[in-house]
């Protein structure tokens, strides 16, 4: 009986220890999939850095929206943050609104705030702290960009360009979306895979 | 008597599980600012590798199976990772394993943060850093279906074929698995 006892005990324990271990351990192939070109993405809300909660509706452009995912202490993120915030200064005037995401469990809001203001980054910065955002659009790294059209349809996801190091940009691929859409064009190259640091999402 | 059997079998796998899930949390864990440099061997040699290099390492006919690891400093799994795959090319390397690195660090870290890693980890399999201005051909040259996330892990058998590959931080004992029946065969 004692032995009995003792191995339900066991068998429910190792049921346990293996759900922790295998739920603790979330990595790339777990991003869930990305909506597909052209699909159109549903209203969400998030907080900015100051807790402000914010609906994709009330912030979106006229003419469209740039989410990008972005993150305090990666490296090439970091190697974007004049691009972006040019970006976003460059087409604010021609309706496109350009967002920020942090999604990174390892960077709070407190962290993304001082991080924006050391590096000047003027534009909305959205905290996916459950990463409730970044699921639903499948974003798998830092920088991560989604563009959307003015009825939150998305034409573009992807790269910013095509390197890390703003000397050796031979490929526009953002830009050339935006610059597209704004002409009443299709987007000729509508996906270009994003190149960074994956996002730490929570376990 | 049966309360404190019991009790030490419970105890037994708390612990146990506290001491697997810590270990299993760094592939989400917290950020490295900056690599260490206090590495006292030699530094590792690091060689520049551009596309056409690449798509040649993959797809030349192999006289051995090949184990390809994509990394980068900033990546924290690749950091976490890393020292099972020098276990693994230890293990492996004396059974006809071929095993290389590829860094996809910034061009101006290959003589720095790279190979001051590499040292750090006592690595010594071939360690490239790859070379291009634009990264996405070199990854869809290596994969389609590759999104560019670090880190990558691909084992061809030595008729070049992949054989196992995994997204994110491998999973040791798959990866050894896969190599036992590639380096048998």
């Amino acid at each position: 009986m004692k032995k009995r006892i003792v191995s339900i005990v066991l068998g429910a324990l190792f049921v346990i220890t293996a759900a922790v271990i295998a739920g603790s351990g979330r990595n790339v192939s777990e991003v869930p999939a990305p909506p597909a070109i052209g699909a159109t993405i549903d209203d969400f809300s998030l907080p900015d850095v100051n807790g402000q909660e914010h609906a994709l509706k009330s912030l979106k452009g006229k003419n469209g929206t740039v989410l990008i995912f972005i993150a305090v202490q990666c490296p090439v993120s970091n190697a974007y943050n004049d691009r972006m915030e040019k970006l976003a200064q460059d087409y604010q005037a021609k309706g496109i609104a350009v967002i920020g995401i942090n999604a990174n469990s390892s960077e709070d809001a407190a962290a993304v705030k001082a991080h924006a203001t050391e590096k000047h980054l003027t534009f909305t910065i959205l905290k996916d702290s459950g990463n409730k955002v970044a699921d639903k659009l499948g974003a798998a790294v830092t920088p991560e960009a989604y563009f959307l059209d003015g009825n939150n349809k998305l034409v573009y996801h992807g790269r910013i360009d095509n390197s890390r190091n703003p000397e050796t940009i031979e490929s526009n691929d953002l830009r050339q979306a935006m610059d597209s859409a704004l002409a009443g064009k299709a987007v000729e190259k509508p996906e270009a895979k994003a190149f960074g640091c994956s996002i730490k999402r929570v376990s | 008597m049966r309360v404190s059997t019991l009790t030490t079998v419970v105890a037994l796998f708390i612990t146990l599980t506290f001491l697997t899930v810590p270990a299993q949390h760094k592939t989400v864990g917290t950020e490295r600012t900056k690599t260490d440099s206090t590495a006292s061997v030699a530094v590792a040699n690091v060689e520049p590798i551009n596309l056409d290099g690449l798509k040649d390492l993959i797809s030349k006919p192999k006289s051995k199976p090949l184990l390809v690891n994509f990394w980068a400093t900033y990546c924290d799994p690749c950091r976490d990772e890393f020292p099972d795959l020098v276990k693994v090319d230890g293990d492996f390397r004396p059974k006809s394993l071929d095993f290389v690195t590829v860094s996809l660090d910034d061009v101006a870290d290959i003589k720095t943060k790279v190979p001051q890693f590499l040292s750090q980890m006592k690595a010594t399999m071939p360690a490239y850093l790859l070379d291009v201005s634009d990264p996405e051909p070199a990854i869809n040259a290596v994969d389609p279906k590759w999104q560019g996330a670090l880190p990558a892990t691909f084992l061809y058998n030595s008729k070049g074929e992949v054989v196992f590959k995994h997204f994110g931080r491998v999973n040791t004992a798959e990866l050894r698995e896969a190599i036992e029946r590639v380096v048998k065969n």
